[in-house]
């Protein structure tokens, strides 16, 4: 069996060296760049998000519409709110169960979802993060309906919908329930992959990595059977992206 | 009568390395070179003692027998001045971009072949970069297809330029192939070592070009014209596949005789 | 995976008489290769790209033991455990091990080309574990006992009858064929119990991340989320190539990765781990483990000749390219990894004696080169394998060519080796196919070019050469 040290001692060997040598600075790849310069690109990529953000949401609504979201545009909360006992109407939704995202307490959609009659859960974590909690947490993703989420950033080049996975935002939610539902605030949306991992990276420097994150662009699919593409195999077969332009009311 | 060159070449003389297989199998091909270089102005030298560039053996990995073949070409033609004309995508390749691999086991000989690769050209590249792919109007009355040689395209990059060439021809109706940058299945040796697979390559190319109703193919490298014509012919088909070179050289005929339509 | 390189001629003839697999093979064409090109097209900085995931890769495999002793490190730290596997044997081991010690019963599978390297899920199986792969195309290929046929899409040589014969027990031939949506249905009620009740999964790597341990999973179907999430234990497993240096450079990657992959902007799921379950998560795997796997790979890294083909971040872009896979199909290349780029690493890993055909079995059209999205240069690689069975000057147990051959390649030496000998061969061989031609072309050959007269024409060697012809000429006036 081959430990760590003979096996990274092999390819050094292979590479044609006796030791481990540090590489030499390379700026193909962004290990090179400083903490300063990562904090740098972190910020701007944040400061971009909020000063551009009317013409990136604009971006995100063709983007997303590409990758296969159903995308409403509503420059209210009410409406928001509306928007989704729509769709949870529309899929005759027994069992909604929504993350603890911020933008899902300042949209009244708990009392809306309540007066339609649905019963609604949030994921939220019970202290004891016992293996019973885990199997509720499970049970409730896999049982419901629709699952509803904010978003944590979203990115207009690919429209991208991301989550990372924590205490309220469960890995399941966006992921088991057959129709899953995102809701976006101006500032949420990055111009693209590199502003998000410019943040990723600057968090890791500072220690503030995230456990995982999902990049989410439009319904799950598969083109294994004949090279037919079919939405919804393992994931959810419908996503709607509900797009709030305007927060300040 | 030779047109008056305007060129920016700084030389009238050009030599010619007709590669091994136009040489003994396609003469008709290396008159057609000479005639168009000819029609361009240049006076066309020809190394007596060439043979091969030694790519055969090299694609099949028999590097020992092909070094002392490439040693051989590399000699014959440093020994003349002037631009180096191939016109073959596939033996310029190997002098161009295999050399350096043949010739690793002694550097001398690598710089030797970047040397000789300055002054050294595919026949299509040439006229392209020293004269414009508009240098050459003629007439010729045909519905012609065009077939994109792998090495031509990929390993010396000439992709839309014949087709260029092609449109300044009076009377030539091209037509569009179908996955015209698809190999035809050739490859040297494979073509013979796996000739199942090369032929059902080849299968695939015969219908694309049957499709396009073309009267005849046109093609940069003779080891593809071979192919593609020879399971025309197997077919029964009576397109005809040609080099470029004899196109061209056919239509400057056409327009001298006014046999085709002006 | 017992490598069976040695059936390649059988195997590729059999896909070549099989129409039906032939049809299925368009797709490879017109999706996948049309979906790579009218990618590439959209974005404006695509040879860009390519060039800066080239870069980043040459760097990094020039770097591999700095980056991987410091992944390893960054796993460790994050909570996850890291094994290093000599062999395919050791990692199965290990992971067959780890299941019977944390009392699994169900393991779910996502696609991963380096566990088909294990043959772990069939293995597994056999060690009483419930193992599924969760991949809809490798769930068809597990049901019907086979390895997959291509990179990302391991089912393209099967129809829809053959999967809804797969998939539903009570499929008769009579029956109407479901459509792909009908049995995409099916086959997701099927793996949701799975999901439901599994409490360990495997999964491959697209990227791991040196500086922060973390490793990418790239998936259109959602699986590879499914098996970061329901499942207990999450083993993930990866060749040692895998590593990129920065979080950075993933943007690079993954944009060059997809669209060269499926022609997409973006697949459907990216997910980034970088480590088990944190303690506040309402789920997640508590356990995570990362096997990195040489199995031959240190074979490729030592030759510098070969090194490049490390590169490799398994898009498929080159199988899509390739005129000969898209004739033979994936079988024929007889292990885990077919194509122009299997065509390398397979022979090299598994042994080059058995697998001379692979790299024989091209055209050299470049159109591997041209493709990939870190510009690995195949043909060139290609050449280098065949140098080795041809002469085995550097291992001579690898010199595969036949005598015949050999007595050939020196004959045309010798007779290249003056234009005398070469006008008077030519003319020999001229005189000698004349009587067999009928206008110039030959319709049946005697060796060594037999093989050409069966399904193409040979023509007649001219007779005067081009030399004789220009000495001769009259000045034409032009």
């Amino acid at each position: 069996m081959a430990d760590k040290v003979s096996f990274i001692k092999q390819v050094t060997k292979a590479l044609g060296r006796t030791n481990i040598t540090r590489p030499k600075d390379n700026y193909d790849t962004a290990i090179f760049e400083d903490r300063n310069l990562a904090r740098a690109n972190a910020a701007q990529a944040v400061a971009d998000a909020n000063s551009m953000a009317a013409s990136l949401i604009d971006q995100m609504v063709q983007s997303a519409d590409d990758a296969g979201w159903k995308v409403h545009r509503t420059d209210n909360y009410e409406e928001s709110a509306e928007l989704i006992v729509g769709i949870c109407k529309d899929h005759n939704a027994k069992s909604v169960l929504r993350s603890a995202h911020s933008v899902l307490t300042d949209i009244p959609i708990d009392r809306a979802l309540a007066a339609s009659g649905t019963v609604l859960e949030v994921t939220e974590h019970s202290s004891q993060s016992s293996n019973r909690h885990i199997e509720k947490s499970k049970a409730a993703a896999f049982n419901a309906d629709v699952g509803i989420t904010g978003v944590d950033y979203a990115i207009a080049e690919t429209g991208t919908v991301v989550l990372h996975p924590r205490a309220g935002v469960s890995r399941l939610l966006s992921l088991a329930p057959p129709t899953h539902i995102a809701v976006l605030r101006p500032g949420d949306v990055l111009a693209s992959l590199d502003e998000l991992f410019a943040i990723q990276r600057d968090d890791f420097l500072n220690g503030k990595l995230q456990g995982s994150m999902n990049l989410i662009s439009g319904p799950s699919k598969t083109a294994d059977i004949e090279g037919t593409t079919v939405t919804g195999i393992h994931g959810p077969l419908e996503v709607h992206l509900i797009v709030i332009e305007n927060n300040k009311y | 009568m030779p047109e008056t060159s305007n060129n920016n070449l700084g030389t009238q003389s050009v030599t010619l390395f007709a590669t091994c297989m136009i040489d003994q199998m396609a003469p008709t091909v290396g008159e057609s070179t000479v005639e168009v270089l000819e029609h361009l102005g240049l006076q066309v030298k020809f190394v007596d003692q060439q043979t091969c560039c030694g790519q055969p053996a090299f694609n099949s990995g028999f590097r020992s027998e092909s070094l002392p073949v490439a040693q051989r070409f590399l000699e014959l033609f440093e020994a003349v001045d002037g631009p180096i004309i191939v016109p073959s995508g596939s033996c310029a390749a190997m002098v161009r971009n295999f050399y350096t691999d043949l010739f690793r086991d002694d550097q001398s000989l690598v710089e030797r072949a970047n040397t000789l690769n300055e002054r050294l050209y595919e026949f299509t590249e040439f006229i392209d970069r020293f004269f414009g792919s508009d240098a050459i109007a003629g007439s010729c009355d045909d519905r012609v297809t065009y077939h994109k040689c792998c090495h031509l395209l990929r390993e010396i990059g000439i992709d839309e330029q014949p087709l260029e060439m092609l449109s300044n021809i009076d009377g030539l109706e091209m037509t569009p192939m179908n996955r015209a940058d698809v190999c035809c299945g050739f490859g040297g040796a494979f073509s013979v070592k796996m000739p199942d697979i090369s032929s059902a390559i080849l299968e695939e190319k015969l219908d694309n070009i049957e499709a396009t109703k073309a009267n005849r193919v046109v093609a940069g490298d003779i080891g593809c014209i071979y192919q593609i014509e020879g399971g025309l012919r197997r077919r029964g088909s009576t397109i005809r596949v040609l080099h470029l070179a004899e196109i061209l050289s056919e239509s400057i005929r056409n327009r001298k005789t006014g046999k085709a339509t002006e | 995976m017992k490598p069976l390189t040695i059936n390649f001629r059988s195997k590729a003839a059999q896909t070549i008489g099989d129409e039906q697999v032939q049809n299925s093979l368009e797709h490879v064409y017109t999706g996948f290769y049309q979906g790579r090109i009218n990618a590439a097209s959209d974005t404006p900085n695509w040879e860009e790209l390519r060039t800066k995931g080239k870069a980043i890769k040459d760097h990094t495999i020039a770097h591999l033991d700095h980056y991987l002793d410091m992944f390893s490190e960054k796993v460790e730290q994050s909570g996850g455990t890291v094994f290093f596997a000599d062999n395919a044997e050791e990692a199965r081991q290990y992971i067959t091990e780890l299941a019977k010690d944390r009392d699994i019963e169900t393991v779910i599978k996502s696609k991963s080309m380096v566990s088909e390297e294990m043959s772990l899920a069939e293995n597994m199986n056999d060690s009483g574990f419930e193992t599924i792969e969760t991949d809809l195309g490798e769930y068809i290929i597990q049901l019907a006992g086979e390895t997959p046929y291509h990179l990302i899409a391991p089912a393209v040589h099967k129809s829809r009858k053959d999967v809804a014969e797969l998939l539903d027990e009570d499929f008769t031939d009579g029956d109407r064929v479901p459509d792909a949506t009908e049995l995409t249905m099916l086959a997701r009620e099927q793996l949701r119990d799975v999901f439901a009740r599994a409490d360990m999964s495997v999964t491959g790597v697209n990227f791991a991340v040196a500086e922060s341990g973390s490793i990418v999973l790239v998936t259109n179907e959602g699986n590879g989320r499914m098996s970061t999430s329901v499942p207990r234990i999450h083993v993930a497993v990866m060749g040692m190539e895998k590593i990129v240096p920065s979080i950075q450079d993933l943007s690079t990657m993954l944009r060059i990765l997809i669209r060269s992959a499926t022609g997409q902007r973006i697949s459907t799921y990216v997910t980034m781990v970088n480590g088990p379950k944190t303690p506040d998560e309402e789920e997640g795997p508590e356990e995570f483990h990362v096997v990195i796997m040489n199995n031959g790979r240190l074979k490729l890294l030592k030759d510098p000749l070969l090194r490049e083909s490390l590169n490799c971040i398994r898009c498929g872009a080159c199988l899509n390219a390739c005129p000969v896979y898209r004739k033979v199909g994936g079988h024929a290349y007889g292990w885990v990894y077919p194509g122009p780029i299997g065509a390398i690493v397979t022979p090299v890993i598994t042994g080059l004696k058995d697998a001379t055909n692979l790299p024989a079995a091209s055209s050299l059209c470049g159109a591997c080169h041209e493709a990939c999205p870190v510009k690995i240069n195949i043909p060139r690689m290609l050449l280098e394998l065949r140098h080795k069975t041809a002469e085995g000057l550097s291992d001579p147990d690898e010199r595969t060519s036949k005598f015949v051959e050999r007595a050939i390649w020196k004959t045309w030496r010798i007779g290249m080796m003056g234009r005398g000998r070469f006008d008077w061969g030519a003319r020999l061989a001229y005189l000698f196919m004349r009587p067999f031609s009928i206008n110039g072309w030959i319709k049946k050959a005697p060796p060594p070019i037999s093989g050409w007269t069966v399904s193409r024409d040979f023509p007649l060697i001219a007779g005067k050469s081009l030399k004789y012809r220009l000495k001769h000429r009259h000045k034409k006036e032009i």
